[in-house]
């Protein structure tokens, strides 16, 4: 699929603790290189990247295969990470010791958290990244990780073998054919290609096939995919043109500067590599009436804009934003590219005009009456395969053993595919193993509600997160993702570091025992009012208020309480982390009681699992109608919970399906019987009291 | 501190658990006595709340306790109370009863009793909450749950119809309306979260929220104080006597009325509005509604009249289908026949169906020895309005139909539904309260998704999308 553009070189290089320096295995189209591997990663983008770090820290041997190892952790749209939802998204890679967070901190220019005014739970860490730096971090990350060989080479077709009888699907995936006729055998395979299936790259009027500017598309992969019976969808992206640092007037507009003290991705850092003061700057302009006239009066040059495949809802390009949102200023952020790089990428100006328009277009917004186009934005059409043909675990129902992550199922962003990415990793190594999948339930993280959505609902606009999406988004927060899952990551998969595991223990302890001594101080309204005059407590109330109360207050936070109360809080404002966590625990307390409740009754339901063999459309004795059959049949919800989600599935479908939980479970029970010993000692005395 | 320990053992909701959900489960009509059900972590909590000062009683026995209210201490009913502590009880869960006078003013009082303890919320479809979460807690056989499914559709069914007679005319429009106003706001509240920062979202989005949830709160507590002093809902199983224009149907209300209600005149068309009796039938309490005929009419009052006839056809419990027997060939009839008659009578438990007794009167026309009318016709009974011939029958016929309606606990008696709406709309005012006190933005939006939350359970509706569809719609965003 990824043609080798005049490099006949294959270079793999390959690290492992046996072979400390640079493997590179020169590739000889006379003997073909024919290897076995564990996991085969498929793409070297942020999903791509993710999975096969993730596959290789969980024990799996582990080749990611790319079609260009100088394109490894290529940021080939905005050059941001995180922001609202997304950010959330970052620190859930991050408590499975994932890659992107920590390279991030590494590659920043500009950290700044969003929402910090709208309360912790939706806090957005946010950063400028320098492409450059992140890329090369990145590809260092990725060539120095135990277990895992990177290799170049284009993938044609998967090897496809008999099925494994105890598992559904058609058949199984047992490795890939390049370009070059080799194979390489696999026992699970993660295809993270991207936009690159059947990528179409438009420009005004123009369209040539591609995936981003200047690569080829995978045409071959996507016929075996069509040919498997995979349900292809269609949905189109864009990007700005990209704009000469030095051409642009800077001097009249906002500036944005970074937070001080930048605030890391990555609970492992106290810090990000760069000073506050070394960081750039961002800059804010808005579109005027003029820009709304070149779009209208050159609608018909702009056959992206006209064509029927599905965008989005929201409003990705600027044409969009003009026909949707007539007569109003659109705000274009303009962002550096890098430290020493020379171009500002427009953030908001997604556009498909073509060039010469593009470049009129930008030359009539304030700041840029000068400015030097220096690469045209460009809209992409491409294939996605439809995210309900995959298992929570992000296997794909037809063939067993073969993963998908990232763009391929509909989504948007590099945090999204990153998320996707580290799942299907850790679940491509578990299959190896035969050990079962790791699931995050939309109760536990953002991950969760991404993967659940998309399995459940599929999706007909690029998958974006957003934190309305969550519905526990009070217990879902940046601050503790580390508690949701670097425990499980540790002790289910070995996807977590023993360093980061001790760290989340040692935080995990400190916060338990922070918050029961701040429940333990009691004193009376008026002698907190005393304590914390800055505080506006209402006096009066007769009961006491705990310190955790007082702690609620927007005001106060843990250094002004240990200011009142040294004796014993003054330990817990050493480390920021802590103060600062303690604070949030203290905001949320009252709501979380009730959000454990409702996610108690979630995961009752996600505790049921559906048989996967299940056939909904031969079901006998079962009252389900056809339409609730064929939904079942096409989502394969692996829980209650699940089906009850999809669209269309009705309370009394449901109960129907519970039939056949009850009878797998008392299959399993036979086997062995749920402990119950505090309540069967119980039952005796009950049974004395029995008077009816 | 000593505090803490008056609350201990109280039964208070443990954290991480389940709510705790009541029911009235018994029928509606005539019961001495009607019992109410808990299940949960708190029902030992609400037991001893509506009890108090009293101690739980021994667990699985009968004992007589004074009931009342745990907020104001009106005394509610001298009652029959058990305590079934799980595992051993239907659920599995805490379970407690209340065998109280049977009453509407009583059970509503209970009802509206445990709506206040805290932890407690009504079940959403009254016997499958409680049947489902036996089946979790490994209580039922599967023979058992097979029945279950057709319960829960049964419920629904009968839910859908309770709730369209009450979301009828203006106080529907009113609660949707509620639902919008109460999305929108929300949907721009979860705009300003998600996009406040790097999109530009137009000034004062969330001042207009904020306006918009206080119009909302004046709105609900103005309703909710018109509620409690006490709009009468009428009980009793909706039976609706329909058929085509002139097949005697004002007649049949008459003489099971036995009171002249409807004007009854050979003339096609007499009755044009929906008119509605309570009786006593067969022994059951119902409400007879007297419909316009159906037919596609004539003048535009007649039209409202007929459209009218189909929408409380919708809501029936017992649909008394009646036809001409002299004149089953005439195009109206068949038309009747076919989208009526047919559609009720086809229905497995699966589909929508409603109970339906098809009635031939003026049997007194037909030729005596003759044949039937048609033997193609669906099961049905012959009667005369006219001479009476056939009303015993016809009673009996109703008297079984009753049975089933009014024996169901499911069909939800008026006062549990009212119960519920009462509870979700004090909910959702309670959540918007919360809203305006709270100065985080996230807790904030939590506070306007639980009262979307509760005013959904009246309405219906509220999806993540749906907030989505409004986000994209008033911003422009992406």
């Amino acid at each position: 699929m990824f043609s080798l553009r005049g490099c006949g070189p294959c270079v793999a290089a390959s690290f492992t603790k046996k072979h400390l320096p640079l493997l590179r295995f020169i590739g000889d189209s006379a003997a073909p290189l024919s290897t076995n591997f564990d996991v085969v990663v498929i793409g070297g983008g942020h999903a791509g990247t993710e999975a096969a770090a993730a596959a290789a820290r969980c024990g799996s041997r582990t080749l990611l295969l790319t079609h260009r190892v100088d394109t490894i952790g290529q940021m080939s749209c905005n050059p941001s990470f995180g922001g609202i939802g997304k950010g959330h998204l970052m620190r859930e890679v991050d408590a499975l010791d994932g890659l992107c967070s920590r390279i991030c901190d590494q590659s920043g220019v500009h950290y700044k958290v969003l929402n910090r005014r709208k309360g912790p739970a939706v806090w957005g860490l946010r950063a400028q990244i320098d492409r450059k730096l992140y890329k090369q971090n990145m590809q260092k990350e990725i060539l120095n990780t135990p277990l895992l060989t990177v290799q170049e080479g284009a993938v044609e077709d998967l090897i496809l073998t008999e099925p494994e009888p105890e598992h559904t699907g058609k058949c199984r995936v047992s490795g890939v054919v390049l370009a070059d006729g080799s194979t390489v055998h696999a026992e699970s395979v993660v295809l993270t290609t991207g936009t690159f299936l059947r990528g179409v790259i438009v420009i005004g009027l123009e369209t040539h096939p591609a995936g981003r500017l200047g690569d080829q598309p995978s045409i071959g992969l996507a016929q075996t995919l069509e040919k498997l019976g995979f349900v292809v969808g269609r949905l189109k992206t864009g990007t700005p043109p990209r704009i000469a640092k030095e051409s642009i007037n800077f001097s009249i507009l906002n500036k944005q500067t970074p937070d001080n003290p930048s605030i890391p991705f990555s609970f492992i850092n106290e810090t990000v590599w760069i000073k506050p003061e070394d960081q750039l700057p961002c800059y804010l302009t808005h579109t005027n009436p003029r820009v709304d006239e070149i779009v209208l009066e050159n609608l018909h040059l702009n056959s992206h804009i006209k064509e029927t495949t599905r965008g989005p809802r929201y409003c990705p390009s600027i044409e969009s934003k003009v026909l949707r949102f007539p007569n109003r200023l659109h705000q274009i952020w303009l962002e550096p590219e890098g430290m020493d790089s020379d171009l500002i990428y427009p953030q908001g100006l997604s556009v498909t005009l073509p060039a010469e328009l593009q470049e009129k277009m930008i030359t009539c917004i304030k700041g840029l009456e000068k400015a030097k186009m220096i690469q045209p934005g460009y809209g992409v059409q491409y294939d996605y395969l439809d995210p309900r043909q995959i298992t929570p675990s992000l296997e794909t129902h037809l063939v067993q053993r073969l993963f998908f992550a990232g763009q391929i199922n509909g989504t948007t962003g590099y945090e999204e595919a990153a998320a996707q990415g580290v799942i299907a990793g850790i679940n491509a190594s578990l299959r190896v193993k035969r050990k079962p999948p790791f699931v995050i339930s939309r109760t536990e993280g953002y991950i969760g509600v991404l993967i659940d959505d998309l399995t459940t609902l599929g999706t007909n606009e690029p998958y974006r997160m957003f934190t309305s999406r969550a519905e526990f988004r009070l217990s879902l927060r940046p601050d503790n993702a580390d508690s949701r899952l670097t425990f499980r990551g540790y002790k289910e998969v070995g996807c977590v570091s023993q360093q980061r595991y001790e760290r989340a223990s040692r935080m995990k302890t400190s916060l338990e025992e922070g918050i029961s001594v701040l429940k333990s101080i009691e004193f009376s309204s008026s002698k907190w009012k005393k304590l914390i005059p800055e505080a506006s407590i209402s006096i009066g109330k007769s009961l006491p208020l705990r310190a955790l109360d007082v702690l609620k207050y927007e005001e106060v936070d843990m250094k002004l309480l240990a200011k009142a109360v040294p004796e014993p809080l003054k330990k817990y404002i050493k480390c920021r982390e802590l103060a600062e966590r303690l604070k949030i625990e203290a905001t949320y307390e009252s709501v979380l009681f009730h959000q454990q409740q409702q996610i108690k009754e979630v995961q009752r339901d996600e505790a049921l699992q559906l048989p996967k063999d299940l056939d909904y459309l031969t079901l006998r004795d079962v009252s389900l109608s056809y339409e609730v059959r064929e939904k079942l049949q096409f989502s394969r919800p692996e829980t209650i919970g699940a089906a009850s989600r999809i669209p269309g599935v009705t309370p009394a479908a449901i109960i129907n399906l519970l039939r056949f939980v009850k009878t797998s479970q008392q299959r399993q029970m036979a086997v062995h019987e749920l402990p119950r010993t505090d309540q069967s000692l119980c039952d005796t005395d009950r049974l004395e009291e029995r008077q009816l | 501190p000593p505090r803490s320990c008056t609350r201990q053992g109280s039964g208070a909701p443990a954290p991480g658990s389940g709510a705790t959900i009541f029911a009235l489960s018994s029928g509606q009509g005539r019961c001495g006595i009607a019992v109410i059900r808990t299940s949960g972590p708190a029902s030992g909590h609400a037991l001893r709340s509506l009890t108090a000062p009293r101690d739980l009683p021994p667990a699985r026995s009968a004992c007589l306790r004074l009931l009342s209210h745990p907020r104001s201490g009106e005394p509610l009913d001298r009652a029959l109370v058990l305590w079934f502590p799980g595992p051993q009880s239907f659920t599995g869960e805490d379970c407690a009863e209340f065998h109280v006078h049977g009453g509407p003013a009583v059970v509503s009082g209970v009802l509206q009793a445990l709506g206040s303890v805290p932890g407690l919320r009504p079940a959403e479809a009254e016997a499958g909450e409680f049947t489902r979460r036996a089946f979790a807690h490994g209580k039922l056989s599967l023979t058992e749950v097979e029945g279950l499914a057709d319960l829960i559709h049964a419920e629904t069914e009968a839910q859908r119809r309770q709730a369209l007679r009450q979301l009828d005319g203006g106080l529907g429009h009113l609660r949707h309306g509620w639902a919008k106003t109460l999305t929108k706001a929300l949907a721009h509240v979860e705009a300003y979260i998600d996009f406040g920062e790097d999109d530009n979202l137009e000034e004062g989005v969330l001042e207009r929220a904020d306006s918009q949830v206080r119009e909302l709160e004046l709105a609900l507590s103005a309703h909710l104080r018109d509620a409690r002093r006490g709009q009468r809902l009428r009980s009793g199983a909706h039976v609706v006597v329909a058929g085509p224009p002139n097949a005697g149907k004002s007649s049949l209300v008459n003489l099971l009325s036995r009171k002249p209600v409807s004007i009854v005149s050979p003339e096609p068309g007499t009755t044009r509005d929906v008119l509605e009796i309570p009786v006593d039938l067969a022994g059951f309490p119902a409400l007879l509604s007297d419909t316009a005929g159906l037919r596609e009419g004539v003048g535009p009052v007649e039209q409202e009249g007929v459209r009218r006839a189909r929408e409380r056809l919708q809501q029936a419990d017992l649909i008394l289908a009646v036809l001409d027997a002299s004149d089953l060939a005439s195009p109206s009839s068949r038309n009747f026949l076919d989208t009526v008659v047919a559609p009720a009578g086809a229905g497995s438990p699966n589909e929508s169906s409603q109970r339906l007794l098809l009635v031939l009167n003026k049997s007194d026309l037909l030729p005596p020895g003759g044949p039937g009318p048609s033997p193609n016709l669906p099961p049905h009974l012959l009667l005369s309005c006219l001479t009476g011939e056939g009303l015993d029958d016809l009673l009996e016929a109703l008297r079984k139909e009753l049975a089933e309606v009014c024996g169901d606990p499911s069909t939800g008696p008026p006062l549990l539904t009212r119960a519920r709406h009462q509870h979700h709309l004090q909910g959702c005012l309670d959540a918007l309260g919360h809203y305006r006190q709270t100065k985080d933005l996230a807790l904030a939006a939590e506070a306007l998704r639980l009262a979307r939350g509760h005013l959904g359970r009246i309405t219906g509706g509220g999806s993540t999308e749906e907030v989505l569809d409004i986000i994209f719609r008033d911003f422009c965003v992406g």
